[in-house]
């Protein structure tokens, strides 16, 4: 961990302040949440800030779960395990739950913030160990040691001839699955909503680029929006651990059906790709259709149409398929509480 | 009065360890320690061409940095756990495997001894390293009989060629660490020409000697210190590079110098379980006696070490067979010098072998158990020799019993309850029963406290509670009143804690201290005119309840009858040396070899204990995750000391074996020869909800042959059968055999 | 820099590095070693520590951030006083035998209880699941926290 200057933001107009007074000597400000992820890079010297913001209280504006007339508020310094244990949440947006309490374990999620998770970075093991030479991830231009390494974790959809490292977390799957938006502050002041489906960037020639944000954007909460596929939706996570492990695969759907039909299908993909990735074409093979298990295999197919592995994590293509297939047919027979 | 022995007792040191008070080495405090931070090597194979340190240490705080250019000649590698050869570390420009030290960052702080290690640039001249089998450049030869042997009974050949029935089939287990949770650590200090060292230590003997001999110090002058050990499994057992290396750094820079090796670290500064891969050919009659075994296996090692664990010692001896044909080959490879993970041999042999009587069972349509009972042996079927004992199929059956296997259909894909389809599997576990040499003195105070002195490892075995039962029973006194002092050089020396070995080396020197203190308390009352035992049989007094006592109710309170001995206390230093074992041996203890007698190399008995395992796995038939909902597991394992403590052995072993089966591996990347899963997160182990039921029956057993206590090792057993029973289940489950660990969903989709 | 620590009731003022992470003030400038380093990647949950009652990583904590109220192993019970419900618990059941991942277990479970989740055995098994036994402990674990749960309850 190289040495950095802390300095401590009580607001978000503080925070913003202190982002926007970089100067290019130190150009290389990181806000500090929850730290689970950005202390884990900086002990590995893969993440070097010069300068940490501690936006811990922020917590006072961007803390709060809200049940909005229209969908559900989450405050991007909302802890995960806040969001995972609230009743509104839990009822009314299982999947969002369950993407939660399926991640990472009871401490980590009473420390990581929800803005802070959707940015965790891949743990492609080449990645967050820099004796490997070759990440174009982490040195652009270097090359891709995982290609023809030990990639079983790695990604089989969205990955480039640059980089297969994965998108590792969970509750993103569920934002994007219910078509959530994001709410950013910019150093300019201003905040902007956009699509959560839009934050995240393939990793084409720019895998290091990871996200649409610009420097000192700060995320403060994500909307969601009502529907009647809310309740009915599902996180299904296959790992190799009962728990504590980072997903092989794993699917976020949520359903609005007429009787055996679906009138609205939402699913995205986790383990499996290089960002959260939605499902669309596995959304429009579903809709107007009967949900039965074999419908259900030919909407897998056209998710995983496309993907492409290289060596170890072959399997994740036939897996990635079979989870959706699971979470599907467990989402149709969910009792639905009126 | 009953024995205490066998009697369940919470462990004495369970106040210290729920606290926070129970000292591991990093936790002992050092005055103004300078922290130490390892270099490492990022390739597997070549040589060191050029430091770039200047960025390094210019960094404010850091005070050195050694390396081969400056401290190469200072020492030399620490012997090998089984002796021979080894790689190198910082004594030349060598490279040998990945994560191999070739520097110390030395700094004030711990955070400025990690930035500047991270900022050290390294030039290497690389060669290409060959990681694993299969992979161009591994060398792979026959392992000459010696420290282990090979067997030949019969005429293995033509048995197959006459048999019907047959197996014949590969197995392969993969490269595992032991991950203990505490971390390697190395404290070291420096007073006046005198060494202390704190580091946790399955063997401080041998760690002092071996530290002594390397940097050329008396080992009179050395001290180690491992009163409590975080986990070890034997990764802790032998001496590895990093100790002696922090003793020179804290030397040159006349300060205590404090090294907690970081997780990825762990996975090349100590030793590893090596993948293996075994043939073997299983003959039988149509009945279902085998006629024929013939197991070859082979194992990774480094490139200098020959080391290897030689399973088929256990496998060749297992069952009933007539044609017996043995051989280990070994296979080096540019990676670090593996070394003794729980059950070292018969974790990974006895998964082939208990695989392939599977699917004999399979293709005999016999019962699984039943197979084991018509091969059940009373003798060691490689030369005739008897077991001490041998309770297999007791083990069986009241392990079947339990787990209810009468119910379960001989078929294949038969059970399943919603989504999950069920299997049932059960093997065969054996581990030989070992004891070593070993000195112990014991106090016995007026007052009715009792003191232990030795130094043996209690790593998480119970190993201080024994240690007070055993001296409290003897003694007569309260178990809270025997104290217990280990893990440090200064006490008298006690073998290396492995090969399930402890808890039989030491009670049997405690028992005999405390014998001498009872002997010389008896002595002295029979001979005194003072008090009622004047005139009556030293040897037939006894120590109990705080009193001494005669076979006629005689007694006298302790008080009296130890100050007529000794005002106030008494202290008796003892040796137990197991017959079979020369006397030289309790020397060698002293030099820090371990002197073991092993259970399967003493003449006249064949010394094992027995188990059988069951296992039920469910398997999502879409995304194929395997659970274990319920494992039972019985052992016949002579005496048991502590039944409350010996429970959580059994059962540790046995989740292990569930962690060995589907979970734990250390991938390689094979094109540098390096690990790549080299953090907890990624190399599994198991957590708290892949566990379920887990049943432990412990199977009564008089044996006295193995000891004159009976007591055989129990720390080991639990894991041997779990591979091969969970491979069953899965079969028994999908009707897939997979014959190569772990076992995991890719396998079965 | 200058910073205070509040641990068990005790006001601390240390001048540390900013990067020290609270698991390592802990212990190596407080000599509250009970918190133990397991990986200092927040894999294995040996460093667990509650801030304001909040089960946490003493390993992803900058001690300079670390404001609220610290509970370690050494402030449940002191020398010579009555154990927490929780550690005799873990005594009577053997939860535990190197010891090495015991605070945090214990801790945690602490917390698991009070957080309420520990309805069941499989809910404790879940929620534990963040804290690593390599000497695999686990089903005695959850008999000592299901058993300390009820002691708990009756000395609340």
């Amino acid at each position: 961990m190289r040495e950095f200057v802390l300095e401590r933001a009580g607001d978000t107009v503080e925070a913003l302040r202190r982002a926007a007074a970089r100067t290019p000597e130190d150009g290389n400000m990181q806000y500090l949440a929850g730290g689970t992820n950005l202390l884990d890079l900086m002990k590995l010297d893969v993440m070097r800030p010069n300068r940490l913001v501690d936006i811990a209280p922020l917590a006072v504006e961007h803390g709060r779960v809200r049940k909005l007339e229209d969908g559900l508020w989450l405050g991007a310094a909302v802890k995960m395990s806040q969001a995972a244990d609230d009743p509104d949440v839990q009822s009314d947006y299982p999947v969002i739950a369950q993407s939660l309490t399926q991640a990472a374990s009871a401490q980590l999620r009473n420390m990581a913030t929800l803005g802070g998770n959707v940015l965790q970075r891949t743990r492609c093991n080449y990645f967050r160990d820099t004796s490997w030479g070759a990440c174009n991830k982490r040195e652009p231009g270097t090359g891709c040691a995982a290609m023809d390494g030990c990639n079983r974790r790695l990604a089989v959809l969205g990955v480039s001839d640059q980089c297969i490292a994965n998108y590792p977390g969970d509750f993103a799957q569920a934002l994007i699955a219910l078509g959530a938006e994001v709410n950013v502050f910019g150093t300019d002041g201003r905040d902007r909503t956009f699509a959560f489906e839009t934050l995240h960037r393939l990793p084409g020639d720019t895998p290091h680029i990871e996200t649409t944000l610009e420097p000192g954007d700060l995320i403060t909460g994500f909307k969601i929006p009502a529907g009647p596929w809310t309740r009915r939706s599902r996180y299904v996570k296959v790992r190799d651990r009962t728990s504590y492990d980072f997903a092989l695969a794993s699917a976020a759907v949520a359903l609005a059906l007429d009787g055996d039909r679906v009138v609205s299908a939402r699913i995205a993909l986790g383990g499996l790709a290089s960002v959260p990735w939605r499902a669309h074409a596995a959304e429009d093979a579903l809709e107007g259709r009967v949900l039965s298990e074999a419908n259900a295999q030919g909407a897998a197919a056209a998710a995983l149409e496309g993907a492409v592995a290289h060596g170890d994590n072959a399997f994740k293509v036939e897996l990635g398929g079979r989870t959706l297939v699971r979470a599907l047919v467990e989402t149709r027979d969910m009792e639905i509480m009126p | 009065m009953t024995s205490l022995i066998g009697q369940p007792r919470t462990r004495i040191d369970g106040r210290a360890k729920v606290t926070g008070h129970a000292a591991y080495p990093s936790d002992e405090p050092v005055r103004n320690p300078a922290w130490a931070f390892l270099l490492t090597s990022a390739i597997a194979k070549g040589r060191i061409r050029a430091f770039d340190l200047d960025e390094a240490r210019s960094l404010p705080g850091v005070l050195d940095i050694l390396t081969h250019q400056n401290v190469g000649d200072q020492t030399k590698p620490p012997k090998q756990q089984a002796g021979g050869d080894t790689t190198t570390t910082m004594e030349s420009d060598r490279v040998w495997h990945d994560g191999q030290i070739i520097g110390v960052v030395l700094a004030d702080t711990y955070e400025t001894a990690r930035d500047a290690a991270f900022r050290v640039k390294v030039h290497y001249d690389r060669q290409a390293p060959a990681a694993t089998f299969d992979q161009p450049g591994v060398e792979a030869h026959y392992r000459e009989p010696g420290e282990h042997e090979d067997y030949e009974v019969g005429d293995v050949d033509a048995a197959l060629a006459a048999t019907e029935v047959k197996v014949d089939q590969w197995y392969e287990t993969p490269t595992q660490h032991h991950n203990p949770i505490e971390l390697f650590t190395t404290t070291a200090e420096w007073n006046e020409g005198e060494l202390t060292i704190w580091e946790p230590s399955q063997f401080v003997y041998g760690l002092r000697n071996n530290v002594a001999g390397q940097i050329g110090i008396d080992p009179a002058k050395v001290h180690v210190i491992s009163k409590f050990v975080g986990g070890a499994f034997g990764s802790k057992g032998g001496a590895t590079a990093r100790t002696a290396w922090i003793a020179i750094a804290a030397r040159r820079l006349g300060r205590a110098v404090k090294l907690v090796a970081t997780r990825d670290q762990g996975f090349t500064i100590a030793t590893y379980r090596a993948e293996t891969r075994h043939h073997l050919q299983l003959g039988a009659t149509p009945d279902g006696k085998l006629t024929a075994l013939r197991h070859e296996g082979w194992e990774v090692t480094s490139r200098p070490s020959n080391y290897n664990v030689s399973g088929t010692e256990t496998t060749a001896r297992m069952y009933a067979c007539p044609n017996i044909l043995t051989k280990v080959n070994v296979v080096h490879a540019d990676r670090n010098t593996p070394g003794f993970m729980r059950a070292p041999p018969d974790t990974p042999y006895m998964f082939a072998l208990e695989s392939a009587m599977d699917e004999l069972a399979v293709a005999m349509r016999i019962d699984p158990v039943e197979l084991r009972r018509i091969n059940d042996t009373a003798s060691d079927p490689t030369d005739g020799v008897p077991y001490s004992s041998r309770h297999l199929m007791e083990c069986f059956d009241q392990a079947a019993e339990r787990f209810g296997w009468a119910s379960r259909s001989p078929e294949p894909r038969q059970m399943r309850e919603g989504d999950w389809l069920i299997g049932w599997g059960c093997a065969s576990a054996a581990y030989p029963s070992n004891i070593a040499s070993t000195a112990a003195r014991v106090t016995l105070r007026s007052d009715g406290h009792a003191m232990v002195e030795i130094a043996g490892h209690d790593i998480g075995t119970g190993a201080y509670t024994v240690a007070a039962i055993t001296a409290a029973d003897r003694l007569g006194v309260d178990i809270d009143k025997s104290a217990v002092k280990m893990g440090d050089t200064d006490l008298p020396p006690a073998s290396l804690a492995a090969g399930s070995s402890h808890t039989a080396t030491i009670t049997h020197a405690i028992a005999k201290a405390c014998n001498g203190i009872l002997a010389k308390v008896a002595q002295a009352a029979v001979v005194s005119s003072e008090g009622p035992f004047a005139g009556k049989e030293a040897a037939s007094l006894r120590l109990s309840e705080g009193k001494l006592i005669a076979p006629d109710g005689t007694a006298e309170p302790l008080e009296q009858a130890v100050n007529r001995v000794s005002k106030g206390a008494l202290e008796v230093y003892a040796e137990h040396i197991p017959q079979g074992l020369s006397p030289e041996s309790m020397e060698k203890l002293y030099q820090g070899q371990p002197p073991m007698l092993r259970g399967q190399s003493r003449e006249g008995v064949r010394a094992y204990a027995f188990g059988a395992q069951f296992v039920e796995v469910r398997i999502h038939r879409l995304t194929c995750e395997i659970r274990v909902p319920r494992m039972v597991g019985a052992f016949a394992s002579g005496t048991i000391v502590n039944p409350l403590t010996a429970h959580s052995q059994y059962m540790g072993g046995m989740i292990w074996g569930l962690g060995a089966a589907l979970e734990e591996k250390t991938e390689i990347d094979l094109a540098h020869a390096r690990y790549v899963n080299d953090n907890i997160a990624e190399y599994h182990v198991p957590v708290n909800a892949d566990v379920s039921r887990v049943d432990v029956i412990m199977v009564p057993e008089t044996d006295q042959q193995v000891n004159p206590l009976g007591i055989k090792g129990i720390g080991e057993i639990g894991i041997v059968g779990m591979n091969a029973a969970i491979a069953n289940a899965v079969w028994h489950a999908t009707g897939r055999r997979i014959r190569k660990l772990p076992i995991r969903i890719e396998d079965l989709l | 820099m200058d910073i205070s620590l509040n641990v068990n009731g005790h006001r601390h003022a240390l001048s540390l590095d900013p990067r020290v992470v609270l698991l390592d003030a802990l212990r190596e400038n407080l000599g509250l070693t009970g918190t133990k380093k397991g990986c200092d990647q927040g894999q294995c949950g040996a460093c667990t520590v509650l801030i304001d009652g909040q089960r946490v990583l003493s390993c992803f904590v900058l001690a300079a951030l670390a404001t609220g109220e610290i509970t370690t192993i050494e402030g449940l019970a002191g020398e010579g006083e009555p154990l927490h419900p929780m550690q005799q618990a873990f005594i009577e059941h053997d939860a535990f035998q190197c010891g090495y991942c015991t605070p945090g277990q214990i801790l945690s479970a602490i917390a698991c209880v009070h957080e309420g989740h520990a309805t069941d055995e499989d809910e404790v098994r879940e929620y534990m699941s963040g804290n690593l036994c390599r000497c695999a402990a686990y089903p005695n674990i959850v008999k000592a926290v299901l058993a300390a749960k009820s002691d708990m309850a009756a000395n609340a």
